[in-house]
């Protein structure tokens, strides 16, 4: 691999940049600085609760990216209340007991009141032949108890600090693995954030609920009126049977329509504790100040032991699942094929095959499909969908150019993967993905906000913030035949799962 | 390798897109304390203008370039020749490079060279580690000045488009912008058009070269560089060597036909049964150097703008009736009439308390004036933010460029914080009067009306659409 002789050069040169930047405060007892020259010179610390700092800094400009990730998803909801991990999140932004409130006290007698009210409609609409006058006086029992409970809000009030302290980009994000927290603020925001998200971990109060949750079920709905969407979700509720990863993160809708503030609250206290966490705090900072203002803030939030997140394996696919999906929009096809878990050996090798069809123009699939054939639109890949937490399914995504049918594309794909056991990739190609790999590596330090996340989510998910500047040296030790190897055992028709999106018959 | 593609897709974020009291515990905040820097503007002797800006952070150069052209320069019977145009610039090969070394080169280098047509703008792009500088910006300026136009990759790029055109209404949430403006502003005028089957079949590989030839000149092109070179000079040097002997000439602009906006209540309708009806709500905006931008932008962020949820169609639609999980509004400028678009997507039995809701929020904006702390607030936004336009040098010097090229003057940059603090609570409210009149707003709605709460008609005349 003689093109890779320059690699460690360049990510020498990015990282001894870091290493000179930036103040010279001591660090606390505890705290270590990266001095690996081959990664960025990154201050890691844990609190005593649990808590995981990540701290790099940046100065072109005088911002600070926050990302607050959280080892709960989807993956962790219990069946019957799908979408829970999301819906969660969307209530972390509607305050604490001092924001948002205009006294909590008498505030949460009036929440309770909204809870009372809200249980009993649920319990109506869930049973066997709900009375429709009942319903209608349920329903405006608690939208009256809702009224009551609005005297007692300040809104938006959180949202509104937000947006006078200038933030930037302000979101949150759940995924069936993780959920995460994210804002940009200018540099001197660094204390006023520290304040609000302590008192936002520590203290929230999931009010305006119900309402939230019909902004979720209009999101559910959006959702289903995109193919792409609609898509995803079929293929992995039929990829996955018994695992988890079957439920779609935003929740069946008839999940939804029975998840309480009682549910939320209780996942909240499990879940959202320091010892489930990893905060990432890249820009114009100082890491000693960042530390010291954390303890100050964060010191105080309790850790609680988590439950056991051991679930159902999936039971080892044996025949190829087709699924046809009829919806007015143009025919595409998704195919997952299972694989295991990001920590076993065989992802490498894996992540080699998939680059070695879909990377650029220069990769399989475009060269044979896309020009070639004639017949792609597009066609792409990728290792590791939709988690990294449990066994998972490499993915291919694809639509036929018309005239050509989902069938012919699908067809073509597998000839692909039959070529991919077939026709070892040459060192050109694979010095190619590794030149890209490295290059992206270096592209991510670019941007405060991406890097962020990227830092956490490694971190608490998979448990290293170099978790992937160390995929890069795996993915230089994979050979040929490794790459065969892991396409014949897991690239097979009995161990997939197709979706092909079709246009509505026509009717009789 | 972008990590990002897959998971994407399933990820749920909070956002799709976009009497106040600090908490007695909230610390004292500092200022923010940035001016940005200026960087090199050059001037090469054929008038190519060049902003530079060194920055050794990271081994990597970034380049982009503004070509003065743009979709709407397309001949009505050719629209989509810009697009095809400018794909095929690197696509096509050059008169050096067959199209099959340029990707090799270029994927083997990790590096991209990429064009695009934009509405207002042509653009072409590089990124490359700096170790390979030379060799991509020798491809770079070859696919700039002598683009070949291969015919098998012309024709790959022509059933490509054919095929977006096939499936351009897939997403209900994309057609119904296009489809709004296209109504909006006529078919035939190019702030509204599409490319159709026809349009793109008309266009041959000898108006591609005729395209090119007339918009691709070094006087009609602003380049912008930052990143890892030795210094500004050294890359000018670079820069010369390339691009130093393109002769200029002279560029022949069509004539854009002025826009004609009806000032009356329209209602558009496209049936189609989908899970959510999706609403866009489109009102005459402004010009672009219309000084009204800066209250407009203060009373944009106030009623639904911003990044996050804390404007007021974001307040009342969907987290007080939860309503909706996308609203949103902007303005956008143009050289000609601009426009203040709202969307929304609701479940069709609610569609109507949804944008009668709507509706209204943009009737109270002219009619009261916004409280003094909620304009602050909108301002406070906008003026404490302005740092995140710039978080990387590139997109400094890119964001200079930019003003540039759409005319702005030379201290636009500069000055702009100011202009948005003087931005008061009258101002808001002369601004919405003069531009917000929601009774004559044109509507687009594609949905369900089987299961409409109440007939789109209460909205106005309803003229029905086909999905096409």
């Amino acid at each position: 691999m003689k093109s890779l002789a320059l690699l460690p050069m360049l990510m020498l040169c990015c990282a001894s940049l870091y290493a000179v930047e930036g103040s010279k405060d001591a660090l606390p007892p505890g705290a270590a600085i990266e001095k690996d020259p081959r990664y960025p010179a990154l201050v890691s610390y844990t609190l005593k609760n649990g808590l995981k700092l990540l701290i790099l800094e940046k100065h072109f400009v005088p911002t600070v990216s926050f990302t607050m990730v959280f080892k709960v998803g989807n993956v962790d909801g219990t069946q019957g209340k799908t979408g829970l991990a999301h819906l969660m999140e969307h209530m972390a932004f509607k305050g604490t007991k001092t924001i948002n409130s205009a006294g909590y006290d008498k505030e949460k007698t009036a929440l309770d009141k909204v809870e009372k009210a809200a249980k009993a409609l649920i319990a109506e609409e869930s049973s066997s032949s709900p009375d429709a006058k009942k319903l209608e006086a349920l329903r405006k029992a608690q939208a009256e108890a809702e009224k009551e409970a609005d005297n007692f809000i300040v809104k938006d009030e959180y949202l509104n600090l937000y947006k006078s302290l200038g933030e930037h980009a302000m979101n949150a994000m759940t995924s069936t693995d993780y959920t995460g927290y994210v804002v940009s603020l200018p540099s001197s925001r660094l204390e006023a954030w520290m304040t609000i998200e302590s008192d936002r971990f520590k203290n929230a109060v999931l009010r305006e609920f119900y309402r939230e949750r019909s902004v979720v079920m209009e999101e559910r709905r959006m959702g289903e009126a995109d193919p792409n969407r609609l898509m995803w979700e079929t293929l992995t509720s039929n990829g996955f049977t018994a695992h988890p990863y079957h439920n779609p993160t935003i929740g069946w809708m008839d999940d939804l329509t029975r998840l309480t503030r009682t549910d939320a609250e209780q996942f909240f206290k499990t879940f959202y504790v320091p010892n489930n966490a990893t905060l990432s705090v890249v820009g114009d900072v100082n890491p000693a100040e960042v530390i010291r203002l954390a303890e100050k803030y964060f010191g105080g939030w309790e850790s609680k032991p988590l439950p056991d997140r051991t679930y159902t394996k999936e039971p080892p696919q044996k025949s190829e699942k087709i699924v046809n999906v009829f919806f007015k929009a143009k025919p595409a096809v998704r195919i997952g094929f299972h694989v295991p878990e990001v920590t076993n050996p065989d992802t490498y090798p894996l992540i080699m095959a998939s680059e070695v069809l879909t990377n650029g123009k220069t990769g399989r699939f475009y060269k044979n499909l896309v020009e070639g054939k004639e017949l792609a639109l597009y066609a792409a890949s990728g290792n590791s969908f939709p988690g990294n937490r449990y066994p998972s399914l490499f993915v291919i995504m694809s639509a036929p150019k018309a005239p050509h049918t989902v069938d012919e594309l699908d067809s073509a794909i597998m000839e692909e993967i039959a070529g991919l056991k077939k026709v070892p990739p040459t060192q050109w190609e694979l010095d190619k993905i590794i030149n890209n790999y490295q290059a992206e590596m270096i592209k991510q330090l670019e941007s405060n906000s991406g890097l962020g996340m990227n830092l956490a989510q490694n971190e608490e998910i998979l448990g290293d913030w170099k978790y992937d500047w160390k995929t890069g040296d795996e993915l230089r030790k994979v050979k040929p035949e490794d790459i065969i190897r892991v396409a014949e055992k897991y690239l097979t028709r009995d161990n997939r799962t197709v979706v092909f999106l079709r246009e509505p018959l026509k009717k009789d | 390798m972008k990590k990002s593609t897959i998971t994407g897709a399933l990820l749920m974020t909070l956002f799709s897109a976009a009497a106040f009291a600090l908490p007695p515990a909230l610390p004292k905040i500092g200022g923010i304390d940035f001016k940005p820097p200026k960087g090199d503007r050059l001037v090469m002797d054929n008038g190519m203008v060049v902003y530079l800006m060194k920055d050794n952070t990271l081994p990597v150069v970034h380049m982009t370039a503004y070509i003065r052209t743009g979709k709407l320069n397309d001949p009505i019977e050719k629209i989509g020749l810009g697009e095809m145009t400018a794909g095929l610039l690197k696509d096509g090969g050059t008169l050096k490079y067959k199209p099959e070394e340029i990707d090799k080169t270029l994927e083997f280098l990790a590096a991209s060279v990429e064009s695009s047509m934009g509405i207002e703008e042509g653009r072409a792009d590089l990124t490359t580690l700096s170790k390979d500088l030379d060799a991509v910006l020798d491809i770079y300026a070859d696919v700039l000045m002598h683009p070949a136009f291969a015919e098998d990759k012309v024709k790959l790029r022509r059933d490509e488009t054919l095929e977006m055109i096939r499936r351009r209404n897939d997403d209900p949430g994309r057609a119904v912008v296009r489809e709004a403006l296209r109504s909006f502003y006529g078919p035939a005028h190019p702030y509204g058009w599409r490319s159709e089957e026809a349009t793109v079949n008309a266009v041959t590989i000898e108006d591609m070269k005729a395209y090119h030839a007339n918009y691709y000149k070094p006087n009609n092109i602003i380049l912008v560089a930052a990143g890892d070179f030795a210094s500004n000079g050294e890359m000018m040097k670079k820069l010369e060597a390339r691009f130093g002997a393109w002769p200029r000439g002279e560029v022949k602009f069509p004539v854009i036909p002025p826009v004609q906006i009806k000032g009356e209540r329209q209602v558009f309708h496209i049936e189609k049964d989908i899970s959510q009806a999706f609403i866009v709500m489109l009102q005459k905006g402004i010009k672009r150097f219309d000084p009204l931008e800066y209250p407009l932008t203060v009373t944009n962020e106030i009623l639904g703008g911003g990044s996050g949820l804390s404007s007021r169609l974001a307040a009342e639609i969907r987290s007080r009736r939860g309503l909706a999980y996308t609203v949103y509004s902007y303005s956008a400028k143009k050289p000609d009439y601009g426009y203040t678009l709202a969307y929304l997507g609701t479940k069709p039995e609610t569609y109507s308390q949804a944008l009668s809701e709507l509706l209204k929020q943009f009737k109270l904006i002219t009619e009261v004036p916004a409280p003094a702390d909620e304009v602050t607030r909108a301002r406070d936004s906008i003026v404490n933010s302005f740092v995140f336009r710039f978080p990387t040098p590139f997109d400094l010097i890119t964001e200079r460029a930019s003003y540039e090229y759409y005319g702005y003057k030379p201290d636009y940059l500069d000055n702009y914080v100011e202009n948005i603090a003087r931005t008061d609570s009258k101002a808001v409210l002369e601004t919405a009067k003069k531009l917000f009149k929601p009774e004559e707003a044109m509507l687009f709605v594609i949905g369900n009306s089987k299961k409409f709460d109440k007939p789109l008609s209460e909205f106005g005349t309803v003229t029905e659409l086909k999905e096409d």
